[in-house]
């Protein structure tokens, strides 16, 4: 039994990096139609970045200000001066996603060799224990659910109540009939670039702060239950991927307990298996219509 | 020709034929069918792993210090057309159930992820193919038959490669060239009204991948049997990048395409590098490489989509036959 | 000469979610005519092609084609009994060329088998130069402005709508489904597909249009079912449909 609810706490913790992470991503897809499967190895440079900022002296809030600059610029920049390039030329869907792919290898290979194949760790002070109803907790894994709630809220209160939020909303939903209204694409594109990559790179810093040691590949392995998670919730509905955050760092983090620790990561390929073969909207949206992508 | 130039031609054109082979293949999946099968290694993984438990022999043979599924010791050239039927039969099963109309990018992220739970799988179910370590001293065929010099042997297997490589050419271009290519085309650039003309979308997409997927699992069989190794290092999902990058750089779409890109990325390129002398730290250039292969097809897909040879239409001549009679 | 209707509709339905977009309909399309479908925006007309050429599946209601049950058959299966439809946005094969279109579309082709394919030319070389002079016929019947070789998704709007039409044709289709065959194209070219449209209905060729430009309808369709928010308003001919109010309004707030 103890077990179990341990593995709850690790779920929480997990859950809180993949929501964080999967409503940028989720931010990134529902207003451009581009699968970015370059958005883990975007994380992991953030995490080097963070780990970096450790290095010369600076604290955890430093690092985190450091790793979601960078994410936002980093983000901003693959889109700005590679993605909507290859888009207005007229690249289409499956063109988009060999173009993702090559810039993850580049990305991730680029990390490898600057950094070698080791493993990193945020230079850091050890942080303390808490325990709270069987589960036990550092302080900074309290701080990434702290994170986690924040940014949620944020991303909400923008959504819902600003200006570029009911902006961005309005191009996801239908680009043309957006632009027809008034709005101005390409900046609403522009922020929700910067908003998903900020939390592309907080989650990296949150994801280095958990692990005991990364390396080059960790962001990208993350990948996939980032997609799971944004996929399961409805591609471009932030608070269907905060849920299905929770169900996949849940489920996860269970099943390595339940069944073997090797196996926790396919828990979250079946569930995005299963998701995209029977219902492709996810749980949230309407009919998955093969839309093309926006630039 | 000293014996070492001999071993490393020798050795250069097996590994083209190989890459020849499944660019072929992944060819006639993606670039005419327009199927994303980024788990095409898989395909040829299965395959490979196919030709090795049919030649190893049962376990306790080799004093059972790998363990594996089946074992026997079929000879040339059963266990290679069981790595072809393992490719399509496998690829018949997935096809069925991917191969639907699913949203482009949707489908290749369900191929990316069946590549992803494949390695997961085979490295951790060790008594399948003995895990991550995979099998070994996978005989190769005829050998102890013909009982030839080293040398003299590897030109064998380098006439075996070749004739298959042949094999398949003639397959993927009697394929291409006729109404089945030109409606697997028609597919591939809208389905709708493919079936509106009576076409069955889902069927002629099957065919292709199916037919793609034996292919794989040929290649698969006969690079296993020439490492005389296979472990998931050798399959994993960059790998099946690798080709997708060989099949747009040499023209997607386009059989001869696909044997030039075949030359130029996974031979070629990745054969010049070894040339560099390793500077910085070990796996520094491996390293490199990678990034070089991402940006190559970036450039690639920026300067010249189509690739070296773009996809042709075919002509018609004007025959008697063929001219309308009005 | 009274026959079965090519066609029959009974009470077809359809919703998505919280919206009922077609309700009971219900219409004949009689053999060797053009039949036309209008109705203003979001009257469920393209949903009721779309559901008739097998692209989408009713809640409820029955198609009978030939007199025989289709209902829920999907599009390919009706395609092969004659039921053919074209699209409103340009729907070219745009990587293959202009009479490579046009042979996709022969129906019957024994190279489109595996085996066949295999085994050789030989087992299809015929029928293929049957295909290719039938598709030269119809390239030059439609005066298609563009040579046979050039890439399909080079040509302009307008040529791209010939070869679409001619391609359809490729196909025997018993019915012809089209599916707003005038949209976005220039005047000039509207005359030019009318008159392509009457012969082919002199020939025998029965047509069910859905179009907006209510001149084109005047001047081919008879009889023409209007539609209105799902339903069925009335059908006759636009003389009749002129006179009657329900559809002057619908026409007016719609």
């Amino acid at each position: 039994m103890n077990l179990y609810v341990l593995s709850l706490g690790f779920g929480l913790i997990t859950a809180s990096i993949l929501a964080i992470a999967s409503v940028g991503f989720t931010l990134q897809f529902g207003v451009t139609n581009i699968l970015n499967l370059a958005y883990g190895d975007v994380m992991t440079g953030c995490a080097f970045v963070a780990y970096l900022v450790t290095r010369a002296g600076g604290s955890l809030p430093e690092a985190l200000i450091a790793g979601a600059g960078t994410g936002a610029l980093a983000s901003y920049g693959l889109n700005r001066f590679v993605y909507t390039p290859f888009v207005k030329r007229g690249t289409r869907m499956f063109g988009m996603i060999i173009v993702t792919i090559s810039v993850s290898l580049a990305v991730q290979n680029g990390l490898q060799a600057a950094f070698k194949a080791t493993f990193f760790s945020l230079a850091l002070p050890r942080p303390s224990s808490y325990t709270f109803a069987g589960m036990i907790f550092t302080s900074q894994q309290l701080v990434i659910i702290g994170l986690a709630v924040v940014a949620m809220l944020f991303v909400h209160a923008l959504l819902s109540w600003t200006k570029l939020g009911r902006a961005m909303r309005a191009t996801a939903a239908d680009p043309e009939l957006a632009r027809s209204c008034g709005i101005a694409t390409d900046r609403v594109i522009d922020a929700a670039w910067l908003l998903s990559g900020a939390l592309c790179g907080t989650a990296g810093v949150a994801l280095a702060l958990n692990v005991t040691s990364f390396t080059s590949t960790a962001g990208g392995q993350f990948l996939i239950p980032i997609i799971a998670a944004a996929v399961l919730g409805g591609v471009g509905h932030p608070y269907g991927a905060m849920i299905g955050a929770v169900v996949i760092g849940i489920s996860a983090e269970l099943s390595a307990a339940v069944i073997s620790p090797s196996y926790k990561e396919v828990i979250a390929f079946l569930i995005l298996i299963v998701v995209l073969l029977i219902r492709p909207q996810g749980i949230f949206a309407e009919v998955a219509t093969q839309k093309e992508v926006v630039a | 020709m000293s014996s070492s130039m001999q071993f490393y031609i020798s050795n250069l054109l097996v590994y083209l034929g190989v890459d020849v082979m499944a660019c072929l293949g992944l060819n006639l999946q993606f670039g005419v069918a327009g199927v994303i099968n980024l788990a095409f290694i898989v395909f040829q993984a299965a395959g490979a792993y196919t030709a090795a438990v049919l030649t190893l022999g049962p376990q306790s043979s080799l004093g059972g210090f790998q363990s594996y599924i089946m074992g026997s010791h079929l000879p040339f050239p059963l266990p290679l057309i069981a790595a072809a039927v393992v490719g399509g039969a496998l690829s018949y099963v997935v096809g069925l159930i991917v191969l639907r109309r699913l949203r482009t990018d949707y489908q290749a992220m369900v191929f990316l992820v069946i590549s992803l739970i494949a390695t997961t799988v085979v490295t951790n179910a060790a008594g399948l193919f003995n895990g991550s370590n995979g099998l070994a001293l996978i005989p190769k065929p005829l050998e102890s038959v013909l009982n030839l010099s080293t040398v003299n042997y590897q030109w064998v297997f380098v006439g075996m490669t070749f004739v298959c490589t042949i094999l398949v050419w003639v397959v993927v271009r009697r394929i291409t060239g006729s109404p089945l290519g030109r409606t697997l085309r028609a597919v591939r650039d809208n389905d709708a009204a493919a079936a509106s003309l009576g076409k069955n979308v889902t069927q002629m997409r099957l065919i292709a991948f199916v037919s793609g997927g034996a292919i794989a699992g040929l290649s698969g069989g006969i690079l296993a049997q020439y490492i005389s190794a296979w472990s998931p290092g050798s399959w994993l999902f960059p790998e099946s990048f690798v080709y997708f990058s060989a099949v747009i750089v040499g023209g997607a779409g386009n059989n001869m395409g696909a044997v030039v890109g075949a030359a130029l990325v996974p031979v070629a390129f990745l054969e010049a590098t070894r040339y560099i002398p390793q500077f910085g730290y070990p796996g520094l250039v491996d390293a490199l490489q990678w990034v070089v292969v991402g940006l190559l097809t970036l450039a690639v897909m920026w300067f010249r989509p189509r690739g070296v040879f773009p996809e042709r239409t075919k002509r018609f001549a004007r025959t008697p036959e063929s001219e309308p009679t009005s | 000469m009274t026959s079965e209707p090519l066609l029959s509709v009974r009470g077809l339905a359809k919703s998505f979610g919280g919206v009922q977009a077609v309700r009971d309909v219900s219409f004949d399309v009689a053999a060797g005519s053009i039949t036309g479908l209008i109705g203003p925006n979001g009257a469920g007309k393209s949903s009721v092609l779309a559901i008739v050429s097998g692209f989408l599946a009713p809640t409820s209601g029955t198609v009978h084609f030939e007199g025989k049950l289709v209902s829920g058959r999907s599009a390919f299966q009706l395609a092969r009994l004659g039921l053919v439809r074209t699209f409103q946005l340009s729907s070219e094969f745009e990587r293959l060329s202009v009479i490579e279109n046009l042979l996709v579309a022969a129906p019957g082709q024994r190279g489109e088998r595996l085996r066949d394919a295999l085994a050789g030319k030989w087992r299809w070389q015929n029928q293929e130069d049957a295909s290719v002079a039938r598709a030269r016929e119809l390239l030059a019947r439609f005066e298609i402005p563009a040579k046979e070789d050039d890439l399909a998704g080079d040509l302009s709007g307008g040529q791209k709508r010939l070869l679409e039409l001619a391609r359809a044709l490729m196909a025997e289709p018993k019915l012809l489904l089209l599916d707003e065959p005038m949209a976005g194209v220039n005047p000039a070219l509207i005359r030019r597909i009318e008159a392509h449209l009457l012969s082919l209905r002199d020939e025998g060729l029965t047509m069910l249009m859905v179009e907006h430009e209510l001149g084109v309808v005047e001047r081919l369709c008879d009889p023409v079912v209007v539609m209105a928010q799902g339903q069925v308003l009335s059908s006759g001919t636009m003389a009749e449909l002129r006179k009657n109010e329900e559809v002057l309004d619908a026409y007016l707030s719609g």
